[in-house]
């Protein structure tokens, strides 16, 4: 085919692909006060910081923001590093049956959600960690530590055991290794895993929907669903630019780091 | 075991033991407790009794559950065909071409909205004399048809709303498979004149072929425990009609409080999707389908 059919087939698709966007984005500017849901293609007003204010305040969204932040940032941090310390167990400790124990790690993944959701709930209940910030955090984190596991006794393998050998000799201890050069070396591959577990924990709906109710736990997902229902009808465009807002984080930051994404999901699922 | 290894024994096990210890307390012990309390009756009050297969039997007997199971097939089904496809399609149409990122930047876009941000967008495209309907009425169509009220169509339009998402993620994937092919038998197959369909045919399908088992496999799982675009977009609703096995297991669960019928939904998308995992990459990945 030639370049400027392929082209011009490629640039009419694209269009076509983002009408649902340029549709999200026009109408969640538009003055609730004035919004009509008969004219969704013709862009009226440019309202959108101002609902996007107004968002905040409906539902608790704010309060979501805050704790969403900590979530997304705090669980892949820890995840990233239990993972780190399990590779490094296993490859450069050689830990005995390390593949066995990688795998117990690994397995953890291979199962639908819906597998654990009751269990954690009744659990968490019992516990008094049922929607609280801790209880969150702790499922986030062990969620995250399979891929994190993976990822790290892959990169591992790729390091010399000379490297560990020779500080040995030097007298240092395994966490010092650890710490001081395992880690420092990885740094990239930690990153990678810390960016693409931060998107999953950011979009989590259903461990939200199942772990917390008040406002200030609610992953923001959760409460985007929740005033899906309730604001749906009477005030659409401040739902639409809670959308905006929710989306935008997860949109750049994928949008300048698409490639190790894209490896990132070839790699972690088999 | 050389003697070496001995002094990193215990230092090797405190290393591991976090991660272990959490994906075993978090993942593993709810995941044995869920398997037994679909052998019981039990609503979140009292003990769990023990009534053996009856969830099961149950589960099997009721329409709706069937109905869900059939939901489910349909995702699977339809996410491979549109995204999968689509995104194969586009991998190569953008291949080689000049500008091929910027043209495949719209597509990538949706990828990383949440499944709840897809869903709101096209709830409102969607609804009743909305978006869609506007643009129908330009072109003269007067009575649309209900998109999320009658099924299956409801289900057909949240599988173009994923694929909506879906498809750019997909296009990336194959983009790197495509950029990974050794130049040499392209050049090979272009000097005996092979071009189009014949290329693609003879050459860069088989060797796309282990990163399409991957693809096929992450959409199958995937769309096997599709919940969130259906909760933000139909609820599963009207009744039960739009509902997936992921969506029947929460309903039973945490709507109905029937713990034991809802552990038993969730045994069976477990038991599915493992099993589809299994078959699909054994029969990728046997050595008779190398090339």
């Amino acid at each position: 085919m030639s370049r400027i059919i392929r082209t011009t087939v490629l640039i009419l698709l694209g269009i076509l692909w983002l009408l649902p966007a340029y549709l999200l984005v026009i109408n969640a500017a538009k003055d609730p006060t004035t919004f009509t849901t008969k004219q969704s293609w013709v862009p009226t007003d440019f309202h959108l910081f101002q609902n996007i204010l107004d968002a905040l305040t409906l539902s608790g969204l704010g309060s979501s923001v805050i704790s969403t932040i900590v979530y997304s940032v705090v669980s892949p941090a820890i995840a990233v590093l239990v993972g780190a310390a399990a590779g490094f167990a296993i490859i450069a400790l050689k830990l005995r049956h390390g593949f066995l124990w990688f795998v117990v790690i690994f397995g953890g993944t291979v199962f639908p959600l819906q597998m654990i959701l009751l269990p954690l709930f009744d659990g968490y209940s019992r516990l008094g960690v049922y929607d609280t910030r801790v209880g969150m955090v702790i499922v986030y984190t062990a969620i995250s530590i399979p891929f994190s596991a993976f990822v790290m006794r892959n990169f591992f393998t790729g390091v010399a055991h000379s490297v560990f050998e020779a500080a040995v000799l030097d007298g240092a201890t395994t966490w010092r290794i650890f710490t001081r050069m395992y880690l420092p070396i990885a740094s990239s591959a930690l990153v990678a895993i810390f960016i693409l577990q931060a998107t999953f924990v950011w979009n989590d709906l259903l461990l939200g929907l199942t772990l917390s109710q008040s406002d200030d736990i609610r992953p923001i997902v959760t409460t985007l669903s929740g005033m899906q229902s309730t604001y749906g009808g009477a005030q659409m465009s401040t739902v639409l630019a809670a959308a905006v807002l929710v989306s935008l984080p997860t949109v750049v930051l994928f949008l300048c780091t698409q490639r190790f994404f894209a490896k990132g999901l070839a790699l972690g699922q088999y | 075991m050389t003697t070496h290894k001995t002094p990193y024994r215990w230092s090797a096990r405190g290393f591991v033991a976090p991660g272990v210890i959490l994906v075993a307390v978090l993942l593993y012990l709810p995941l044995l407790w869920t398997v037994y309390l679909s052998f019981t009756r039990y609503n979140g009050l009292g003990t769990p009794e023990w009534v053996g297969l009856d969830n099961y039997a149950a589960m099997f007997g009721d329409p709706d559950f069937l109905g869900s199971a059939l939901n489910t097939l349909l995702w699977v089904v339809g996410t491979l065909i549109v995204p999968v496809g689509m995104g194969l399609a586009i991998a190569l149409l953008t291949w080689n071409l000049a500008g091929g990122i910027w043209l495949r930047l719209p597509f990538l876009i949706p990828y990383a909205l949440s499944g709840i941000g897809v869903g709101v967008i096209w709830s409102f495209i969607l609804s009743s004399g909305g978006a869609l309907d506007q643009a129908l009425a330009a072109f003269g169509i007067a009575d649309p048809p209900r998109w999320l009220l009658d099924a299956p169509l409801n289900t057909i339009v949240m599988i173009v709303a994923a694929a909506w998402q879906g498809v750019g993620v997909n296009a990336l994937l194959f983009t790197i498979g495509l950029q990974s092919i050794p130049k040499e038998p392209l050049e090979a197959a272009r000097i005996d004149g092979a071009g189009g369909a014949r290329l693609f045919g003879s050459v860069l399908w088989p060797m796309l072929r282990p990163l399409t088992a991957v693809v096929v496999g992450l959409s199958i799982v995937a769309s096997l425990k599709t919940f969130d675009i259906v909760w933000s977009m139909t609820k599963g609703g009207p009744g039960t009609v739009s509902e997936t096995l992921a969506l029947t297991m929460y309903k039973e669960t945490f709507v109905n409080s029937d713990y034991g019928l809802g552990s038993a939904v969730a045994v069976f998308l477990t038991v599915v999707t493992l099993v589809a995992s299994v078959i699909y990459l054994r029969q990728q990945l046997s050595p008779k389908n190398e090339i």
